[in-house]
């Protein structure tokens, strides 16, 4: 391979033109406000002041809704997909069949076109501007179901028998067995669930109009709605706001990677 | 004796299954598959969510027949679909198949560098994305400036805005699709390549003829999955421009969202609505049949 040197540098210049505009972003939001549209590689003088118009009590209630409804729908959706799948995969009972194939055929509903009637149906369920309007619809996803139910398919069969012959039963197995050794397909669902939910926009907009249950994203895009902007306001939010992300992100490179490759989904 | 406790055993069985599955297939019912049959059923009345429904038949079907603002829309959905799908999958293949071939410790680098995009979420890419493509004093102009190119109005102009969307939906996507390409790619066995080298096959013609097949349920995903996500682009389109200059940006899915949630043509809406699932529909079962034909070749 004599080219690889040629590769690397091409590859290279590719990854510095994608990781600009982030780059950009923190940039900005240390330069001093007069200076915001200075194009420039680097602050002329290091400034809080930026920051300093971000910490408000707003954004901090929109980050901590966002953490808490990515969290909980996350967690939640771990406990009822696992068993769901698992159900499915390793559990025998009358009508599995028209079960699973109603479950799978969810998947052709592209989100956007339900919205409107979705929003009817929480609206009638009287969960509209709460947490639950925010969470329970979040909750439910064929395809978690389905990789569950692929894992468990493959899952040692030696394992079950043992704790049966032990006289362990199905629920106490299925806790105290069964999900432990689940984490090589919590792991990457627990990713795609949180970035899921964390990035979500357009549900958190329709479904909750009361400042109160805002999430970051509504918080961040109503501030570039109006007619004149507050761009180093702006800035400085999408700075922070991008931080909690970008933590788990470089924490869990591996694991995404890895992630992506075993699910599929974002 | 024994018998019957074989069926307690196994009745308990049906009974543990059937708990461990209601709570999902009552959610996945309730949220997903009641919402699309009230969409249907929606979509023959007039309700504009405050006085009573009136059932109009067909109405709104022929309106959205005759609605050649609901047609421009789809077409530019199309021209986003059209642009955007093939230059994802070639650009992300293209990576991937050069980050395949380099051994160097910069390849981990390279993949963090691509994927970093992705760890951001739309709306803020969105928001930076609009402060770099500001028309007076943008980065992106400041650039074409240095480069000699004259000022671009990028966001603001009817020509450039699909394309500036289209750009930034590549941004956060590249490198997702690209790794995704790159297991693929790294999960076939390094001899077939080696073997077709000793045979004296090019690099190209490696790749024509043993990468390139062998990824084909990859490549298959990969396109459906952009596909209809790009029938979908909606968040980046409302918060970067509202479908605007001049409704230049104004895709299905937002004339879609338009009608419904500004206008409160909730019956139209979901007509336009269904029209829209119906036609994913018959696009994804096109697909999947070309999925399982390539499976029946048994690859």
């Amino acid at each position: 391979m004599k080219k690889e040197p040629v590769k690397i540098i091409l590859l290279v210049v590719f990854s510095i033109i994608l990781l600009f505009p982030i780059y950009i972003l923190f940039m900005s939001a240390f330069k001093e406000p007069g200076e915001l549209f200075v194009v420039s590689l680097w602050p002329r003088k290091i400034s809080f002041d930026n920051l300093k118009l971000v910490l408000n009590p707003k954004f901090l209630n929109s980050i901590k809704n966002s953490l808490f409804v990515s969290a909980t729908v996350t967690a939640v959706a771990m406990i009822l997909h696992s068993m769901c799948g698992y159900a499915l995969a390793r559990l025998d009972f009358p009508g599995k069949k028209l079960i699973f194939t109603t479950i799978i055929s969810t998947l052709m509903i592209p989100t956007t076109t339900i919205l409107v009637p979705l929003f009817m149906v929480c609206k009638s369920l009287g969960i509209e501007n709460s947490y639950a309007g925010l969470i329970i619809p979040a909750l439910f996803n064929a395809y978690g179901i389905f990789l569950f139910r692929q894992f468990y398919l493959d899952f040692p069969k030696e394992l079950e028998e043992a704790a049966e012959v032990e006289g362990c039963g199905k629920v106490r197995l299925f806790v105290q067995i069964v999900l432990p050794l689940s984490r090589p397909m919590i792991v990457p669902l627990t990713i795609a669930f949180f970035l899921g939910t964390w990035n979500n926009y357009l549900w958190p907009l329709i479904i909750n109009k009361k400042e109160e249950y805002q999430t970051i994203q509504v918080y961040l895009a109503n501030m570039v709605s109006g007619y004149s902007t507050p761009w180093n306001e702006v800035i400085a939010t999408a700075a922070m706001s991008a931080i909690p992300v970008f933590l788990l992100f470089l924490l869990l490179q591996k694991q995404l990677k890895e992630g992506i490759k075993v699910t599929g989904i974002k | 004796m024994k018998k019957s406790n074989i069926s307690k055993r196994r009745r308990k069985e049906h009974l543990i299954a059937y708990a461990f599955i209601l709570p999902d297939f009552l959610g996945l019912f309730i949220f997903v598959i009641i919402p699309i049959i009230y969409a249907f059923y929606i979509s023959f009345f007039k309700w504009d969510f405050i006085n009573e429904k009136i059932f109009v038949g067909a109405a709104n079907y022929i309106r959205m027949w005759k609605d050649m603002n609901w047609w421009n829309a789809m077409l530019r959905t199309l021209k986003l679909t059209v642009l955007y799908v093939p230059l994802l999958f070639c650009l992300s293949l293209f990576f991937a198949a050069l980050i395949s071939t380099i051994r160097s410790k910069a390849g981990s680098f390279i993949k963090t560098s691509f994927l970093m995009p992705f760890a951001i979420t739309s709306v803020i890419a969105s928001t930076l994305w609009m402060f770099l493509y500001n028309e007076k004093r943008g980065y992106l102009n400041a650039a074409f400036k240095a480069l000699g190119l004259s000022n671009q109005k990028f966001l603001g102009s009817g020509k450039q805005a699909l394309v500036c969307i289209i750009v930034v939906l590549l941004w956060i996507n590249l490198g997702y699709n690209m790794i995704l390409f790159l297991s693929a790619i790294k999960d076939i066995p390094e001899s077939y390549r080696e073997a077709a080298i000793l045979d004296g096959a090019g690099r190209w013609q490696v790749f024509r003829y043993i990468t390139f097949p062998l990824i084909r349920q990859t490549s298959i995903f990969i396109l459906v999955t952009t596909t209809i996500a790009s029938f979908q682009v909606l968040d980046l389109i409302m918060v970067m421009t509202k479908g605007g200059p001049a409704k230049a940006t104004e895709v299905g899915a937002l004339y879609i969202y338009d009608r419904s949630f500004n206008m409160m043509e909730m019956g139209y809406g979901s007509a336009l609505s269904v029209f829209l699932f119906f036609s994913l529909l018959v696009f994804s079962f096109v697909q999947m049949r070309l999925t399982s034909e390539e499976q029946g070749e048994g690859v």
